[in-house]
């Protein structure tokens, strides 16, 4: 009985040790639930940099702006760019890579059209169309390319310009 | 040795199998993808038949079927 009693409270004690980590853990409950040893680096992450900071100001802030540098100036795609992109990616098939050339060769078609003089198409017919075909394409690359995907929305209003421009239209 | 073969085979085939899986996986996500952009209702194709060079007949979990198959450059996508 008293050993019992002694396990009961070993037990609770234990128990008690147990309660700390979720305490500092209610936003990621339902990764807690999941990957209990994955949470752990997840709020250290987030608190290690914070010190840092204060601590190391000039080499952190460099260190912070490089990525963001990066991303900034990483080069728009030409439509040239953008179609081998897609003839390389592997993130969609043959019939759809097909298809979607089937579909921006329609639209160069009507973009030849408004570039012709002949109304219609006006630039705002055009517009919904061009922005159609881009989300589609994004739809179909995001989940298994999404680095394509970041550079075709990257690109979206250069190479709007390139199209909207009849200069530049009659160049590509 | 001749009994060997056998067993060769079949794990041979065995090892065959998930390429073919997946082969097959990814014509249906090709067909679902093409169905969807030619805005057809189909939801996902789960099972492809084929019926020539960049021809098969997709059938879709709503139970529809479609054609799809390349002309002149095109792909083509039919309500069967």
């Amino acid at each position: 009985m008293r050993s019992l009693a002694f396990l009961f409270l070993a037990l609770t004690a234990g128990c008690a040790g147990m309660t700390k980590p979720p305490v500092d853990a209610p936003p990621s409950a339902a990764r807690t639930a999941k990957a209990p040893a994955e949470k752990k680096p997840a709020p250290k992450a987030p608190a290690t940099p914070a010190p840092a900071a204060p601590a190391t100001p000039a080499s952190a802030a460099p260190a912070a702006a490089a990525p963001a540098a990066k991303a900034g100036a990483a080069p728009h795609l030409d439509l040239k760019g953008l179609e081998q992109r897609l003839k390389d990616t592997s993130a969609i098939g043959i019939f759809t890579k097909l298809a979607l050339k089937n579909q921006v060769d329609d639209l160069l078609a009507k973009f030849r059209t408004y570039h012709d003089g002949r109304k219609p198409p006006t630039l705002a017919d055009l517009r919904p169309n061009y922005e159609l075909l881009i989300m589609k394409v994004q739809s179909l690359i995001q989940k298994d390319d999404p680095a394509l995907a970041d550079d075709v929305a990257r690109s979206r209003e250069v190479i709007w310009g390139v199209l909207a421009d009849k200069s530049k239209f009659t160049s590509i | 040795m001749h009994a060997r073969i056998p067993a060769l085979l079949a794990v041979a085939a065995l090892l065959a199998l998930p390429s073919f899986a997946a082969d097959d996986a990814a014509i249906r996500k090709d067909l679902t993808a093409v169905i969807a952009l030619h805005g057809l209702s189909c939801g996902e194709v789960t099972q492809a038949e084929r019926k020539g060079d960049n021809d098969y007949v997709a059938t879709c979990k709503d139970g529809s079927k479609y054609r799809v198959y390349t002309k002149d450059g095109r792909v083509v996508v039919e309500r069967q």
